[in-house]
């Protein structure tokens, strides 16, 4: 019997195809948009460093107001100050260690025919380059001896180097960046993580620097810092006392390789903060955590309002179009209660026409489920496109993507079928055969 | 054989109580072609629609071949409908949707016989009723009575013992009208039983007994004996 209600759905959805065809554009609709944006929140959530997203850790020291806790006191603060992170550096009890803000500056071009560029920069320590697996295309990172005898170097993105140097292979040569000269010791390739997980302060999904340079430039004041800067108290006059205060701006990454590790930096953590309330600061009780990658971007809500909203907002609208489809299958099938009625006088009985309506009704939402999947691959095609590089590798999300639309589409429909087949069986035989 | 007691038909609506028949008792037997006639609103497609099963009773007693129906639930009167009953009705009740073939497919399909019983059943009944060369028309592409036709074909597909007709020559024009009758005698004469409402006094002298309905009730005009019928022809 099924292949005959087959038979039959596929009659019908050809003979009324007109009605079958809003019903597949407004189910198609529906899957098109909640996939895309089903798809987008799930790449927003992906793990944007795979390998290492376990043993790289965020640094939180609650230092914040004793009278009015950050974040009401949930979270400690998401930043460090300049002090705690120089003492954290400088202890060095992490197998890797990375302070950084950002940083922006002007790059007077060598040649004289040239605008200066402005760019976007990262002031960050040797390891923020080993650590995060960053690509390079010439050269490598500086060391951690150039940032201890302070030197002036500098790596540029790809993009950079293609400005300043046509592409060419840089290293060992030298840039002007707010007036002193800087000694390019690696050109990094393309690299993009997306979130930009280093860095969630200054936008999740943000583009990745178009320079990096030493930490120490910004206590020196040869770069001049940008990004979030949160105060509880006033800093003082200058530079120095802004340095010195607690200003949360800057951000600590440590690299762990095992559970031990964590522990011990755990402990080493808690026990410089002891050893910091001698000095009157961290008042609050002890809060100080280490997350990593992963649970950092989910305390941060990285994937959180606006996809999440888009998401949300998408299944209204498909539940909106399945109310359509809800309309338009009743009116097709009560369109249908002579045939009904004469189906029930032949021998069908509640069930076997529940059946066949109900197949019916998969049918079209297996057609609207492939609408709507085309639908959701234009409208990712749409996000690549705001979104660059970072939809790439999409392809391989297509089989399951696939399935997932088709079977969300099929239960859909299934569910929007249930009332209009229900009336439909329930059609009173005698009152549809009454003489016309 | 159908036996109906004391059947009770109370159609109830926001304001009034319809009494569409009223302790309606008839037996009808095996073999027996029986006309009703009556005037319009007397509750005759009632009955006809309750012989049928495609109605409840409020109350009373109705035996077909000796099953008490009012016991039966939906899937068992589905069931004696597409086995023991055949319907035919004034407007003709093709799907529209489905081409001749496919049309006296619909309660083979129901009654669950193979394909190629189904095929051959189809063939048979089609060529019964002249239709055999049109098996892919459509409902639409037919006359009325090349329609009405195709109805007792799919009516007679099924094999049943009892062919119910609701004014089945309502439509047609009497030359038509004659043939559908002539194909109902046959059809009677091979063994269906066979009940036909119709308002055609011509027509109802012709089967082999005669009743009437007035108010929801029975009155039976005469008996015809098959041996009159013949005397008369
Ligand atoms: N579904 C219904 N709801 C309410 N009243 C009904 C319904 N069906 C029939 N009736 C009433 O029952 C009575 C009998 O109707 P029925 O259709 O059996 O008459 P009929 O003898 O077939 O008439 P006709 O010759 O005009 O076809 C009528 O008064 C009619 O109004
Ligand atoms: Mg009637």
């Amino acid at each position: 019997m099924f292949s005959y209600y087959l038979r039959l759905a596929w009659i019908s959805i050809l003979r009324h195809w007109g009605l079958s065809l809003l019903m597949v554009c407004a189910i198609g609709l529906g899957i098109g948009a909640a996939m895309t944006t089903v798809t987008v929140n799930y790449l927003m959530s992906a793990d944007p460093i795979p390998e290492k997203s376990q043993q790289l850790y965020y640094v939180q020291l609650d230092s914040w107001d004793v009278n009015d806790p950050f974040d009401d006191g949930l979270n400690p603060p998401d930043q460090l100050t300049f002090t705690d992170s120089s003492n954290l550096m400088r202890a060095k009890k992490a197998f890797r260690q990375n302070v950084q803000a950002q940083a922006f500056g002007v790059i007077e071009p060598n040649d004289p025919e040239m605008l200066p560029l402005i760019v976007n920069g990262r002031a960050n320590s040797a390891d923020f380059f080993p650590m995060f697996n960053v690509p390079f295309i010439y050269g490598s990172g500086w060391s951690n001896e150039s940032d201890e005898s302070k030197e002036f170097v500098v790596v540029l993105s790809k993009e950079t180097n293609d400005k300043l140097f046509g592409g060419e292979n840089s290293v060992g040569k030298a840039i002007k960046l707010e007036g002193n000269m800087f000694r390019v010791v690696g050109v990094i390739d393309t690299w993009q993580p997306k979130p930009r997980f280093y860095d969630i302060s200054t936008g999740a999904f943000n583009d990745s620097e178009d320079i990096f340079v030493p930490f120490h430039l910004i206590a020196d004041e040869k770069i001049s810092r940008s990004g979030n800067t949160n105060c509880w108290k006033p800093s003082g006059d200058g530079f120095k006392a802004f340095l010195a205060s607690e200003c949360i701006w800057t951000q600590f990454w440590v690299e762990l390789k095992t559970e031990q590790d964590k522990a011990d930096y755990q402990q080493f953590l808690n026990a410089y903060v002891q050893e910091q309330k001698q000095f009157g600061r961290f008042q609050r009780p002890l809060d100080n955590r280490l997350s990593n990658v992963m649970q950092w971007l989910e305390s941060q809500e990285v994937v959180a309002d606006d996809a999440q909203m888009m998401m949300a907002m998408s299944f209204m609208f498909l539940i909106v179009c399945l109310l359509n489809t809800v309309g338009l299958l009743l009116a097709k099938f009560l369109g249908k209660a002579p045939e009904i009625g004469l189906r029930q006088a032949l021998g069908a009985s509640k069930s076997t026409l529940f059946s066949q309506y109900i197949i019916e009704s998969a049918c079209i939402g297996i057609l609207g489920g492939v609408l709507g999947l085309i639908l959701a691959y234009l409208g990712l095609k749409g996000v690549e496109g705001l979104y660059g590089d970072y939809m790439k590798g999409l392809a391989s999300l297509d089989a399951n993507m696939a399935i997932f639309a088709v079977l969300l589409a099929l239960i859909s429909t299934i569910l929007a079928g249930l009332y209009p087949t229900w009336r439909a069986c329930n059609i009173q035989p005698a009152q549809q055969l009454k003489n016309q | 054989m159908l036996v109906m007691k004391n059947i009770n038909k109370i159609f109830q609506t926001a304001d009034i109580q319809t009494h569409a028949l009223r302790d309606f008792c008839l037996q009808v037997n095996e073999g027996d072609f029986v006309s009703v006639t009556g005037p319009s609103g007397s509750g005759k497609t009632t009955f006809l629609n309750i012989a049928g099963l495609l109605e409840t009773y409020s109350n009373g007693e109705f035996l077909l071949d000796g099953e008490d129906v009012g016991k039966l639930n939906d899937n068992g009167r589905s069931r004696m409908r597409n086995q023991k009953i055949g319907f035919i009705f004034q407007g003709f009740n093709l799907i529209p949707d489905l081409n001749l073939y496919d049309n006296v497919d619909v309660p083979l399909r129901y009654r669950g016989f193979n394909g190629k019983e189904r095929k051959r059943r189809i063939e048979e009944n089609l060529e019964r009723v002249g239709l055999a060369s049109r098996m892919k028309h459509l409902p639409s592409q037919l006359s009325g009575g090349q329609q009405q036709r195709v109805a007792i074909a799919r009516a007679l597909a099924t094999d049943p013992r009892f062919l119910l007709a609701d004014e089945p020559t309502g439509n047609l024009d009497s030359e038509m009208a004659q043939s559908v009758m002539s194909l109902l005698e046959d059809i009677n004469q091979q063994g269906t039983t066979i009940i036909m409402v119709t308002h055609d006094a011509q027509l109802a002298q012709r089967a082999k007994r005669t009743i009437q309905v007035k108010d929801g009730r029975v009155s039976e005009l005469a008996i015809v004996t098959p041996h009159l019928n013949q005397a008369i022809a």
